[in-house]
C-alpha cells in the first residue's frame, strides 16, 4: 500500500520538524515505493542496495524537500539521481571487466552478472544496429573498423549508431 | 524486504534531527545580498560612470546592463531552485534570457566579421581585460553564495547547476562592472562583458560539478 502524495508531504513536513514516528512511516513507505520504482530498472539482486543508497540520500538531503511541493516527484528525482550513479558504476565495472581478463577470472561473480543483466535491460529499447555498435565498441573495446567488419555496418554508420544509441539511453534514463 | 534495509531505517530514524527546509525565497535573498555587496565593492573601488552621475545614462549602457541584470536574476533563480529537485520541473526560463543577452556578443562578432570580409580596419575594443578580470572577481561572491546553497540541497543535475551558477556569477559580476565601465560601444560590451559571462559559465560547467556532486 503506497500512501497518497498529500499524506507523504505531511509526513515529510513532520519529519523535518524532528517527528521520529512520522519519519519512520515516511521511510518505510518510501522503501516500498522505491522497490517498485527500481524493480523495472535493475536486476533483483541490486534493488536492496539501491533502495538503501536512496534512503540514505533522502536522510542526508531531507532539507531539500519543499513542503509546498509534491513529495513523490522529489523522491523520484533522488531515486533517478542514485540510479544514474548506479549505471555509471555498472558501466565502469563492465568496461574494467572486459579490459582486464585476469581480473575477470577472479572478480566476475554476482556483480558482473548483475551488471550485464542491467545493461541488457537497457539495450532492449535500442534497435539492433545501435545495440551492436555500442556493445562492440563501448563495452567490448573493439575499434570502429573492427566493429564495422564484424557487423557489416560502415564505419560512419557505426559512429552514428553509437551516438544515437547513447543519446537514446541517456534520454531513457532522464525520463526514468 | 531485506532486513538490512529495515535495520537501516531504524538507524536513520534514531539519527533524525530537525532540519529547516530550503526555501526558494531564502536562497534568493542570500544571493541578492552577496550580489549587492559585490556591486557595492566594485563601485567603491572604481567609482560610478560619469553619465550616471550626471543623470544622463547612455542608452547602450542601459540596455546591456539591463540584460545582464535580468540574466543574473533568471540564472540565479534557476540555480537556487535546483537545490530542491523534483521530476517534471521545468527550469528553462533562464535559457531564453541567456539567448536575449547573447545578442550582444553575437552582434559584436558580426561587426568584426563584416570588417574582416569588407577589408576595413577591424574595430577594436579597448580596456577589455580589466572588465573581464574585475567582472570575474566581482562575480565570485555570487558564485560562493550559490555554491554554498546548492551544497545544502540536492542538485540532481550537477553539470547544469554548475553552468547556471557560472552564468549567474558572471552576469552579476559584469553588471557591477558595467555601472563603472566608461565604454558604450557594442564591440567592447559584446566581446568583453559578454565574454565574462561565457567564461564564467564554462568554468562553472567544468569545475563546479565535482563540488556539487553528493
Amino acid at each position: 500500500m503506497i500512501a497518497d502524495d498529500a499524506t507523504m508531504s505531511r509526513l515529510a513536513l513532520m519529519a523535518q520538524a524532528g517527528d521520529r514516528q512520522a519519519y519512520g512511516t515516511l521511510l518505510t513507505t518510501s522503501r516500498d515505493w522505491l522497490a517498485r520504482y527500481y524493480r523495472r530498472k535493475v536486476p533483483p539482486v541490486q534493488i536492496d542496495d539501491l533502495i538503501q543508497d536512496t534512503l540514505l540520500s533522502l536522510h542526508r538531503r531531507l532539507a531539500s524537500y519543499d513542503p509546498d511541493r509534491s513529495f513523490y516527484p522529489w523522491l523520484a528525482a533522488i531515486a533517478r539521481y542514485r540510479f544514474i550513479d548506479h549505471l555509471r558504476l555498472v558501466y565502469r565495472q563492465s568496461v574494467e571487466t572486459h579490459s582486464d581478463n585476469a581480473d575477470f577470472a577472479v572478480d566476475s561473480g554476482e556483480d558482473a552478472i548483475a551488471a550485464r543483466i542491467c545493461l541488457e535491460r537497457l539495450f532492449k529499447v535500442l534497435p539492433n544496429g545501435q545495440r551492436a555498435a555500442i556493445e562492440l565498441v563501448k563495452i567490448k573495446g573493439l575499434s570502429i573498423r573492427e566493429a564495422s567488419d564484424k557487423t557489416g555496418q560502415s564505419e560512419a554508420l557505426i559512429k552514428v549508431n553509437i551516438h544515437r544509441g547513447l543519446r537514446r539511453l541517456a534520454g531513457m534514463v532522464e525520463k526514468a | 524486504m531485506n532486513t538490512n534495509t529495515d535495520d537501516m531505517i531504524g538507524r536513520l530514524v534514531a539519527d533524525l534531527t530537525p532540519v529547516r527546509p530550503l526555501r526558494q525565497r531564502t536562497g534568493m535573498v542570500r544571493t541578492m545580498l552577496a550580489f549587492a555587496v559585490s556591486v557595492g565593492i566594485v563601485i567603491y573601488a572604481i567609482g560610478v560612470r560619469a553619465d550616471i552621475m550626471a543623470g544622463r545614462p547612455d542608452p547602450m549602457f542601459l540596455t546591456s546592463s539591463g540584460l545582464f541584470l535580468v540574466l543574473a536574476l533568471a540564472s540565479a533563480w534557476a540555480a537556487i531552485d535546483m537545490a530542491r529537485p523534483a521530476v517534471g520541473t521545468r527550469r528553462d526560463g533562464w535559457a531564453w534570457t541567456a539567448m536575449m543577452a547573447a545578442v550582444l556578443p553575437v552582434a559584436a562578432l558580426g561587426l568584426i566579421a563584416i570588417d574582416l570580409f569588407t577589408g576595413q580596419p577591424v574595430r577594436t575594443a579597448p580596456g577589455g581585460y580589466e572588465c573581464l578580470a574585475i567582472g570575474t572577481a566581482a562575480g565570485s561572491m555570487t558564485l560562493a553564495s550559490l555554491v554554498t546553497w546548492l551544497r545544502r540541497g540536492a542538485p540532481t543535475f550537477p553539470t547544469l547547476a554548475g553552468t547556471l551558477v557560472g552564468v549567474a556569477a558572471g552576469s552579476a559580476g559584469i553588471f557591477g562592472v558595467s555601472l563603472c565601465c566608461p565604454h558604450n560601444d557594442l564591440i567592447h560590451i559584446g566581446i568583453w562583458h559578454g565574454g565574462t559571462v561565457v567564461l564564467m559559465g564554462v568554468l562553472g560547467r567544468l569545475f563546479l560539478p565535482r563540488v556539487l556532486v553528493w
